[in-house]
């Protein structure tokens, strides 16, 4: 007797509450687990931002919850890009640091005193909680709710995400995905249900991720492919002309308000898909209409007639607004996302930022490991069972995969789709394996008067069941060990505190990155001027609160071009364009005592090429910073011109009488491993003012 | 409220200074206390009125005596120097380190017939400003001695203290006073400016002969000095040098405030550091800790660095930087915990703790060595364990804890700002210090779980050494009750938030389905019906299955008849009643009525198939059946009743 007649609904009520009561756990936990696991560094090393950007998040931040939002909006900025100076205002996406200092107004007004440093270094952890709890939304829309709670599941500890959501790791970013994945899930909602409201929800989300991150491109071009899709394959239904058509007029009006965006979603390139299929969802709808009304015959020739006419009118207006101007080509990114050389070979200052580079393939196994596989098993399950929604997913899964595969950075946005495939492959494959072992160990205690070989593959099948759940299950739980372990090895450390092991295991702490800036902010004049590269830009206005030239906001070329060549100028040359810019200070970043890899001189071939590519500096030729054999050397061999330039006499001055290493002569570099070729010279312009412990 | 309150103590502190100037002391002893007491505590709230009134009164004498004052002033000179000779002066001029540091022995006699109830004590005119620390004590017994600042007419641009005697010095007597006195700040670098591997010079300019109202008789100074190395010294005869000390003198028969410039110029590596602003905020909490937190700015006060800092010289060659600083000890007291050391832009990676049985010794390494006008700013804080500095007694607390802890040896701190902040709902605040400061108006400050804020008292001096680390004592009126509030406040803030939530979830804010809603209520009594009435044609069908199983095992088909009998009947009863409901309801909601027909036609089927499996199963038993096509029925039979039943339960959970 397999099913019972139910005698009344009590019973399945209480199941239906033990259901809810799972779910809820499941899903705190989940939560909970999503905000300890980013603690790594908090615990290792201390409450501190991180790398570069989110020092600059981390100061606006401040500015804003002490000066308030309107002398935030009307923040002109004097300690970058001296003597120009910086609209912070209107050249920021302000969601983060408006979220941190709500956040920062709310706690504080409740007496939980909390300072703007505490609540930037754990909005990160905060909002990946979130995301985890909108990705069970998501998933649950899309497939079932043990889809969705597997994907949350997988989401929290998904290495892809963690690497830019640490504590401390204060980027949008960090919002971003939480804001991403919502403006999906109010999509979906909108998509299924076609309510107003929801497409209203939506687009408020749209609204939050624009203002938090650029990346807000990617997802107002995907829900048009979405919907264009949708219109290729004949699915397109009056649903998706309301969701689509009350999110993108919202959408668009609320995202102009963002006084960095503007008029960028009616005059840029990138949004025009997005305007283009808005177009063409009121001209379906109007055929719709039409073809209502009129007959077939009539139909046909009005439909012929106008389309040729429409189209023809439509290409003009484009090609003319291109041609004035008005709709602005791609950006520079942009571009580099479709075409992954055009970067390096066009716009050096964008190549040379390490997060833009393509992806290597072995880090795709590395941020994701296990979800590499299910990601193919989601896409089939979802092409299997295809509807709205699921076309969605896979767009979104097919594109993030492309986007990621070009740059570093845009894994991001990869991992949730992975996650939710993933999520979807467990649940499906594991709701129909353990169906069988059920149905299996039924047989086993029924016994009946079956055949012998029923039973016997019925059993079978169960043992197979039983052995790919379990096999399931032990890749899943090395998912967990190797996403723990991913994310307490490579992505918590701060890098603005360094350790390393001596010999004898005792850990050592470089920390001579703010012994600098602390030592800059200390005992400078407070109006000095520091040129360095680009890269410590935002940490030296944070930490050390001076002016300086050039910043990790890229947006004058020119004027970083104006830096490289002063670092790549020999001595004399260097002091005039130094003069020229008004500098007090120079700092460079040195680790050949420390054997820090990622110091000025390794970076001084970007500032080379950076250098190099504009006018005024184009007798600095890359060529010449090679050695005979054309390589890049430091040592004797290397050209007399890298022998000389500034960088390289800042670095080496005075190290050619350290001693580093046992058994090496002095002056021995220990990242590049070689003796340094010029030892003995004198800076002519410039005077030590300062060198750290440990000569970064 | 409190504010009227600073304004009378204020009045009362210029009224204390003219009563020093006024020589009739009779008059005005018995109030001195008074007014002292006054100036060392803050009015409360609870003593305000009474404090009103007496001031009233008061005031009324203060005008009498404002006026015999001016008399006093306008009549005679305000402090007489009475007739006392120094015997014996022996000072002892410590400058090894940033400090001056002068004990001077005294040997007094009365040479006149009248007095010896005060020694007069003059700091010369160049030293005043820099003077930080004074105390006199009696020779022997090291008995501290009462001592106030006087004008004193004839030395109007010294500064001279009164020093009270505790018996009278008669006539012919003599008296042993020890003077001690502190100067910071006052020996300079010379050169002004060195550079990374030069050693620092100082310079100190003196006095030969001790500056004094009386008559010298015989005096000899030492002066001890850091290190051997003395450039250059004022050589007057007679004087001996050995080692890193000078000795001058004996002089003998000096007249009164005589001075002879003494200039030593000399090495001196010690550390020049001085703390230019130090905020200590003391946080008391009566659940067992006290939270104290200092920020330090620090100023490297010696010479200049001049040209380049080049880090290969300083960790080539130990002599190099010799006068920088690179670590100082921090001494907490023993039982501090939680220690932490950071900045404005984080935690300082560089310190050692040691944790010895007296004390807590920190050696703090600033980011970067610090040297002569570089600066830097850290902030210190621990935890204390409260029951070593907080004493109850009832309601009544009293707090006594140092006004200024250790920084480093040889302190110098040109400002302090101590702030404490009591537990919410303290009052009646009684402040004791060691010597004088500066009162801030009070002010409230907010923390976690405050609702009316904590009572902050905050004190400031300037110009202080080692010599003022000292106690105070902070009375105050804190009922235990209060200590309840904090865990009030929690458990009141979670239970909005619970009945917060339990009102939403009980209560449909929506707007359009709450027609829907109503109706769903009305029918729920309808559909509880059915529901009975199904849930007992379910048993009938679980008897059936009773019957039939009967049947199988005991081929007792008369039994079976009568049995189906019964069963058909209460089928047909509730069945009806069911209908019944249908036709009742089907005006109200069509809906409900539509699912209770469809839940009755798949009854209907349900029976059926009970009915035919009954019919073979008695074919099977009377044998006009054979086996195999009795199985297969027997299959069919299951595979449609479960499909029967999986609708059916179906219908029975939406209803």
């Amino acid at each position: 007797m397999a099913v019972k007649l139910l005698k009344s609904k009590t019973g399945e009520a209480s199941s239906h509450k033990y259901e809810t009561l799972l779910k809820l756990t499941i899903l705190s936990l989940g939560a909970i687990l999503s905000f300890s696991t980013r603690l790594f560094s908090v615990l290792r090393y201390e409450s501190v931002i991180h790398e570069f950007d989110p020092y600059f998040n981390y100061r606006t931040t401040k500015f804003l919850a002490e000066e308030g939002y309107f002398a935030f909006h009307n923040w002109f900025d004097d300690r970058a890009w001296y003597p120009l100076g910086r609209i912070i205002g209107g050249t920021i996406y302000p969601g983060l640091m408006v979220t941190a200092a709500v956040f920062h107004y709310v706690l504080n007004f409740f007496n939980f005193l909390v300072d703007v440093r505490n609540v930037c270094v754990f909005l990160a952890p905060l909002f990946s909680s979130f995301t985890t709890i909108v990705t069970y939304l998501l998933t649950k829309e899309l497939k079932n709710e043990s889809a969705g709670l597997t994907a949350a599941v997988m989401i929290a500890i998904v290495p892809g995400y963690i690497s830019r959501s640490v504590a401390g790791s204060y980027d949008n970013e960090g919002i971003a995905i939480f804001c991403m994945l919502l403006t999906y899930y109010f999509w979906i909602k909108a998509v299924k249900t076609g309510s107003i409201a929801w497409a209203a929800a939506c687009s408020l989300a749209y609204f939050y991720m624009v203002s938090s991150w650029g990346g807000y491109v990617f997802l107002i071009n995907l829900i048009p492919l979405h919907v264009f899709v949708l219109m290729v394959t004949g699915r397109f239904s009056h649903r998706i002309y309301v969701a689509y058509s009350t999110l993108y007029c919202i959408g668009t009006i609320l995202s102009m308000q963002i006084p960095f965006v503007g008029f960028q979603p009616v005059q840029s390139s990138e949004h025009m898909l997005a305007f283009g299929v808005f177009g063409l969802a009121q001209i379906l709808a109007f055929i719709d209409y039409l073809k209502s009304k009129l007959t077939q015959e009539q139909f046909d020739t009005l439909f012929h007639a106008v389309f040729s006419l429409f189209g023809i009118i439509v290409i003009g207006a484009v090609s003319v607004l291109l041609i004035t101007g008005k709709i602005s080509p791609w950006t520079g990114r942009f571009y580099s996302l479709l075409d992954p050389s055009y970067a390096k070979n066009n716009i050096p200052i964008i190549a040379s930022v390490s997060e833009h580079q393509p992806t290597a393939w072995s880090s795709f196994y590395f941020d994701l490991q296990l979800l590499v596989f299910l990601f193919p098993v989601g896409l089939y399950v979802c092409f299997s069972n295809l509807n709205d929604a699921n076309i969605f997913i896979i767009l979104y899964g097919i594109t993030s995969i492309y986007f990621a595969g070009v740059m570093v950075r845009l894994m991001l946005v990869l991992a949730p789709v992975m996650c939710i495939m993933g999520g979807i492959a467990v649940a499906s494959l594991l709701g129909k394996y353990i169906k069988d072992i059920d149905q299996g160990s039924k047989s086993h205690e029924k016994k009946t008067v079956k055949g012998r070989d029923s039973q016997q593959s019925q059993s079978r099948r169960s043992e197979i069941s039983m052995a790919f759940v379990g096999m399931l299950t032990f890749f899943m739980v090395m998912y967990a060990f190797h996403c723990t372990w991913v994310t307490s090895e490579a992505y918590s450390s701060p890098s603005i505190v360094l350790s390393a092991r001596s010999y004898d295991g005792s850990l050592i702490i470089f920390d001579d990155f703010r012994e600098a800036y602390y030592w800059l902010r200390m005992n400078t004049p407070p109006d000095a001027k520091i040129m360095s590269w680009w890269d410590y830009g935002y940490q030296i206005t944070a930490m050390a609160n001076r002016t300086i030239l050039v910043d990790n906001n890229t947006w004058n070329n020119t004027h970083i071009s104006r830096v490289g060549q002063a670092m790549a100028s020999p001595e004399d040359k260097a002091y005039e364009i130094m003069r020229e810019l008004d500098v007090d200070y120079v700092l460079v970043i040195f680790g050949g005592l420390t054997g820090y890899s990622s110091d000025d001189i390794n970076k001084f071939l970007w500032m080379v090429r950076i250098g190099g590519s504009t006018d005024r500096g184009s007798h600095i030729k890359e060529q010449d910073y090679y050695s005979s054999n054309g390589e890049f050397r430091v040592d004797r061999e290397g050209s007399q011109n890298m022998l000389n330039c500034l960088m390289y006499k800042m670095c080496y001055y005075r190290f050619g009488q350290m001693y580093t290493e046992g058994g090496k002569p002095t002056g021995y570099d220990r990242v590049r491993s070689a003796e340094i070729g010029n030892k003995d010279f004198e800076l002519d312009v410039l005077e030590e003012a300062y060198t750290t412990e440990h000569w970064l | 409220m409190f504010l009227p309150a600073v304004d009378i103590r204020i009045r009362i502190t210029g009224v204390k200074s003219w009563k020093v100037k006024n020589k009739s002391r009779a008059f005005w002893s018995g109030q001195f206390n008074v007014s002292n007491a006054l100036l060392l505590s803050t009015v409360s709230s609870a003593q305000y009125s009474f404090c009103v009134a007496y001031t009233k009164v008061r005031m009324r004498a203060l005008n009498v005596a404002l006026f015999l004052c001016c008399l006093g002033v306008a009549i005679c000179q305000q402090v007489e120097v009475e007739p006392l000779v120094i015997q014996h002066a022996e000072r002892t001029i410590d400058i090894s380190s940033q400090l001056v540091q002068i004990s001077h022995k005294l040997k007094i006699e009365n040479t006149g017939a009248t007095g010896g109830k005060y020694v007069l004590f003059t700091v010369e005119p160049q030293l005043k400003s820099h003077l930080s620390f004074f105390g006199a004590t009696l020779g022997k017994e090291g008995k501290g001695l009462r001592s106030t600042i006087v004008p004193l007419n004839s030395l109007t641009s010294a500064l001279t203290y009164r020093i009270e005697l505790p018996t009278p010095v008669t006539k012919g007597k003599t008296v042993d006073v020890e003077v001690e006195t502190v100067y910071t700040r006052y020996i300079e670098p010379f050169p002004t400016e060195i550079s990374q591997k030069d050693k620092q010079l100082v310079k100190y300019v003196g006095s030969h002969y001790l500056y004094s109202p009386y008559k010298v008789v015989k005096q000899t100074t030492k002066i001890s000095m850091a290190s051997k190395n003395i450039e250059s010294f004022t050589k007057l005869k007679p004087f001996s040098q050995s080692d890193s000390s000078l000795t001058f003198g004996p002089y003998e028969n000096i007249a009164p405030t005589s001075v002879s410039e003494l200039t030593v110029h000399y090495e001196n590596n010690s550390p020049f550091l001085t703390v230019t602003k130090l905020e200590r905020v003391i946080e008391v909490s009566h659940w067992g800790n006290i939270a104290v937190e200092e920020k330090i700015e620090i100023l490297h006060t010696g010479a200049k660095l001049k040209g380049s800092f080049s880090r290969f010289d300083y960790q080539r060659e130990p002599n190099s930087g010799i006068s920088s600083i690179k670590a100082f000890k921090t001494i907490l007291p023993a039982a501090a915990r939680d220690v932490y050391y950071r900045d404005d832009i984080g935690n300082i990676s560089t310190s050692n703790m040691y944790v010895k049985h007296d004390s807590v010794e920190l050696t703090l390494r600033p980011r970067f060595p610090l040297f002569g006008g570089w600066k830097t700013r850290y902030v210190i804080g621990y935890n204390l364990p409260s029951y070593e500095y907080l004493f109850a007694d009832g309601s009544q607390y009293a707090l006594k804890m140092r006004l200024l802890d250790h920084v480093f040896d040889t302190l110098v701190v040109d400002e302090l700002v101590v702030k404490i902040i009591l537990p919410e709902g303290s009052s009646d605040l009684k402040l004791k210090t060691p010597y004088e400061v500066r009162q801030l108006p009070r002010t409230l400050h907010f923390t976690y779980l405050d609702v009316t804020g904590r009572p902050v008292i905050t004190l400031t001096k300037r110009n202080l050494v080692e010599n003022h680390i000292q106690d105070f004592t902070l009375e105050y009126n804190f009922p235990r009750v209060y200590m309840l509030r904090e865990p009030l406040v929690v458990i009141l803030a979670f239970l909005v938030l619970f009945v917060t939530v339990l009102i939403y979830v009980r209560l449909d804010f929506s707007i359009s389905s709450s027609k829907a809603a109503a109706s769903k209520g009305g029918n729920s009594a309808v559909s509880e019906t059915v529901l009975r009435r199904h849930g007992k044609r379910a048993g009938l069908y679980e008897t059936f299955d009773t019957q039939l199983s009967k049947l199988k095992a005991n081929k007792d088909a008369s039994a079976y008849q009568a049995a189906l009998k019964n069963l058909t009947q209460d089928h047909k009863a509730e069945t009806q009643a069911i209908n019944d409901i249908i036709t009742k309801t089907r005006p109200e909601s069509p809906e409900l009525a539509d699912s209770i027909t469809e839940l009755q036609k798949l009854d209907r089927g349900f029976w059926e198939v009970y009915i035919q499996y009954g019919q073979s199963l008695e074919k099977l038993v009377a044998g006009k059946m054979a086996r195999p096509q009795f199985l297969e029925q027997d299959n069919q039979f299951n595979t449609k009743r479960d499909e029967l039943a999986e609708k059916i339960n179906k219908i029975i959970k939406t209803l």
